[in-house]
């Protein structure tokens, strides 16, 4: 019955773990060839692959657990998807409805567990409401802003039969999406883009769910408004464009963050404009007149900051309706261009790569010189996300992965292994640091079970190099359990997985291992021992406005 | 802001459901928003309950609340009623150990029933009509008092 269920619904890959709970559906699996199950060796894995796979080729992730410690399991991984709006639908069995309430062997209250981390849930006690339940979860999942649905489904409800119902027509009196664009205020947007004398346009995770990268290029290009994009927003605009002002927020560019802070008009468009986007948030854009607001999710308008003009609306539609109405540009418009290309050679990224360390971004620009606009990045949380995100210039959507949300370390290993099921025509990067990389790091079974073609890009600093620099640098210098002194030989533990995998210590060495790992069919991995005291620049001190940012010391 | 400009009086239809009290209280706390009543009942239509939220905003704009609880898909309508135009009502039933209450009479109470021990009393009426009840209470050697958030109904003119 579920697993038909799916079938209707399109379901190519399943990400699941069995357990006494949800036995009767497995049960049934090999009946259904269509549905390919990975099985996963933690169930959290299960739900970085659901999620990656529905970040890289749209559709949504499937998930199965158990109840209580499987269904827990998931937690982490559902408050991934849900804080970066990602399409899921996690499956977890319940205990019998009988004994439901009574303590059962591995009971837990999974609804009242996940209630805050998915965008919906529902308790399936009686056969008869499972059809119409996983027609609507993927409904829900899929439509407006997405997210993550779970369907908690008792044992003997596995087990019983159900008439087939027709499930084609929806009717959710509590879900009703937004539809239209007002006019009205498209075209006043339009025109306080065109007037401005100093625009900047934000970008975030809206504008690719909504895949409007060509809506909102053509508005930049005739607004003549340069773009920046949030972290989750990274690949909506390229970066390459000369209107690009590439990653924005507290660790975003110098040349962003002065045109932020010089704005006149600031139009944010599918995002949510979060305190790593606006550092402190009484200084943020301080001498915009006009805030523009784009979203889906009508919550957000003045959530974090009161828009003057808020349109709440799919980017796309939005995008669309403004276009026609930009006309006249305001004449001050070469000036603003001058000045931010003025702050692009004052506060260009910059590294140090001379002091006989291995340095991050060597790695990171001789990867991106063999893979370009080819290969799907995903990162881990860390220096190594932010060092992966700002060298590296996407110019597509749907390259860039990670975890912006929520943060959560030990979502790149999995998310790539889900990305190359989703997407088995693209070359996928892994980029890790060895912190977060041992969280899920059993996941290798995964990755060399099916063969995938996964390259682990390790960048190693032996320490959790975020919480070091942090320490370093906003906690008086007071290294506190951030050093990683015991850790596993890499390629000894690659090896035990039956993954090839080598070392490299020197720049020199980047290049001949680059080569192995893209000769080698499969998963491959590179243990980069990079320089410990590489840090992440710019960056904006915690509590401080995005004016105050640091950047790379000269040495 | 004013304590008083933070508080919103919402009517708010939901879907009847073992999870739709915990979503919606869940998303009040998780949202740092307070909940300063709550009453809920059957509402006309089959599966359906209307409940009438009094809640405080925190430090979040004032809408928020409303916005937020219309994300849920639990939820099928939320009125802002906060204001005039609408009237409020709140029950309490009291037990007092006089049995001489002309004076609770005199103010709309009714007797629910009469005993040796004290008279049990009830009375509706606007939130700050039942407070000066419940002070006017005390003199009759109040026992017990129950009572109820307000509902609310916009006025017909
Ligand atoms: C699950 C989880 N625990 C803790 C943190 C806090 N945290 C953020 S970055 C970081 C360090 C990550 O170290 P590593 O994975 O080695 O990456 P690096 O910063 O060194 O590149 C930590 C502990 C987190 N984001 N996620
Ligand atoms: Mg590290």
């Amino acid at each position: 019955m579920i697993l038909e269920a799916l079938e209707r619904e399109g379901v190519e890959f399943i990400f699941g773990y069995p357990g006494g709970a949800n036995l009767p559906i497995y049960q049934h699996l090999p009946e259904h060839p269509k549905l390919k199950h990975i099985l996963v060796r933690h169930e959290q894995g299960a739900a970085h692959m659901a999620d990656g796979y529905a970040r890289a080729c749209g559709k949504p992730g499937v998930v199965f657990a158990t109840s209580g410690p499987g269904a827990l399991n998931l937690v982490t991984g559902l408050a991934t998807a849900y804080m970066d709006s990602v399409p899921m639908i996690a499956i977890t069995g319940q205990v019998a409805s009988t004994q439901v309430g009574r303590d059962a062997f591995q009971e837990t209250d999974v609804i009242g567990a996940t209630s805050s981390v998915t965008k919906h849930s529902y308790l399936v006690t009686n056969i008869d409401q499972l059809p119409r339940v996983i027609h609507e979860a993927f409904h829900i999942a899929t439509t407006g802003r997405p997210g993550p649905v779970l369907i908690d489904i008792c044992k003997d409800v596995q087990q019983a039969d159900a008439e087939r119902i027709n499930t084609e027509r929806l009717d959710i009196p509590g879900y009703q999406l937004n539809g239209h664009v007002h006019l009205e205020r498209a075209r006043e947007a339009a025109r306080a883009v065109a007037n401005a004398e100093r625009p900047v346009i934000l970008a975030g995770h809206g504008v690719l769910l909504s895949h409007a990268e060509s809506e909102l290029r053509e508005f930049a290009e005739k607004a003549g408004a340069p773009v920046g994009t949030t972290l989750l927003g990274i690949g909506a605009f390229p970066v390459n464009h000369p209107l690009s002002l590439h990653m924005t927020g507290f660790m975003g560019t110098g040349w962003n963050l002065k045109a932020v802070q010089n704005a006149d008009v600031l139009m944010m468009v599918g995002m949510r404009v979060d305190d790593r986007v606006t550092a402190r948030l009484a200084d943020f854009a301080p001498k915009v007149k006009t805030f523009i607001h784009i979203d889906i999710d009508g919550s957000e308008m003045g959530k974090n900051v009161r828009p003057h003009i808020e349109l709440v609306a799919d980017a796309k539609n939005a995008l669309e309706a403004m276009t026609p109405h930009i006309g006249e540009l305001h004449e001050g418009r070469g000036q603003w261009f001058s000045q931010i290309d003025a702050w692009r050679e004052e506060h260009p990224l910059k590294y140090t790569h001379s002091n006989g360390h291995l340095q991050p971004q060597d790695v990171l620009i001789d990867m991106y010189r063999r893979c370009r606009n080819e290969a799907i990045v995903v990162a881990d949380v860390g220096q190594n996300q932010i060092w992966a995100a700002l060298w590296w210039n996407y110019d597509r959507p749907g390259l860039f992965l990670n975890s912006g949300g929520s943060g959560t370390m030990g979502f790149a290993l999995p998310a790539a292994i889900g990305a190359k099921f989703g997407r088995p025509d693209a070359a996928v990067w892994c980029v890790a640091g060895e912190g977060g990389f041992v969280m899920t790091a059993q996941e290798l079974s995964v990755a060399v079970e099916h063969q995938l073609d996964v390259k682990i890009v390790l960048l190693n600093n032996f320490s959790l190099g975020m919480v070091r620099q942090f320490q370093d640098d906003f906690y008086g210098g007071v290294r506190s359990q951030s050093e990683l002194t015991h850790m596993p030989d890499f390629v000894k533990l690659a090896d035990a997985y039956g993954m090839p995998a080598v070392r490299v210590d020197r720049f020199e060495e980047i290049g001949p291992a680059m080569d192995a790992a893209e000769r080698t069919k499969g998963p491959f991995l590179i243990d980069f021992r990079i320089d410990p005291e590489a840090n992440v620049y710019p960056i904006v001190p915690l509590g401080k406005s995005l004016n105050d940012f640091w950047e790379a010391p000269d040495k | 802001m004013s304590d008083q400009e933070r508080v919103r009086v919402l009517s708010v239809l939901v879907e009847d459901g073992s999870n739709t009290l915990s979503k919606v209280s869940g998303l009040i706390r998780r949202r740092g928003f307070h909940v300063r009543s709550i009453s809920v009942g059957p509402s006309r239509a089959a599966g359906r309950s209307r409940m009438t939220l009094t809640v405080d905003a925190g430090h979040a704009e004032v809408d928020q609340v409303r916005k937020q609880l219309e994300r849920l898909v639990e939820v099928v309508e939320v009125e802002d009623v906060t204001g005039q135009y609408v009237h409020s009502r709140e029950l309490v039933v009291a037990k007092v150990s006089a049995s001489e209450v002309a004076g609770l009479l005199k103010r709309g109470a009714k007797v629910l029933d009469a005993g040796p021990d004290g008279t049990t009393v009830e009375f509706a009426g606007e939130g700050k009509d039942v407070g000066d009840f419940i002070d006017e209470l005390i003199q009759h050697g109040v026992l017990d008092v129950a009572r109820s958030g307000p509902v609310v109904m916009r006025r017909t003119a």
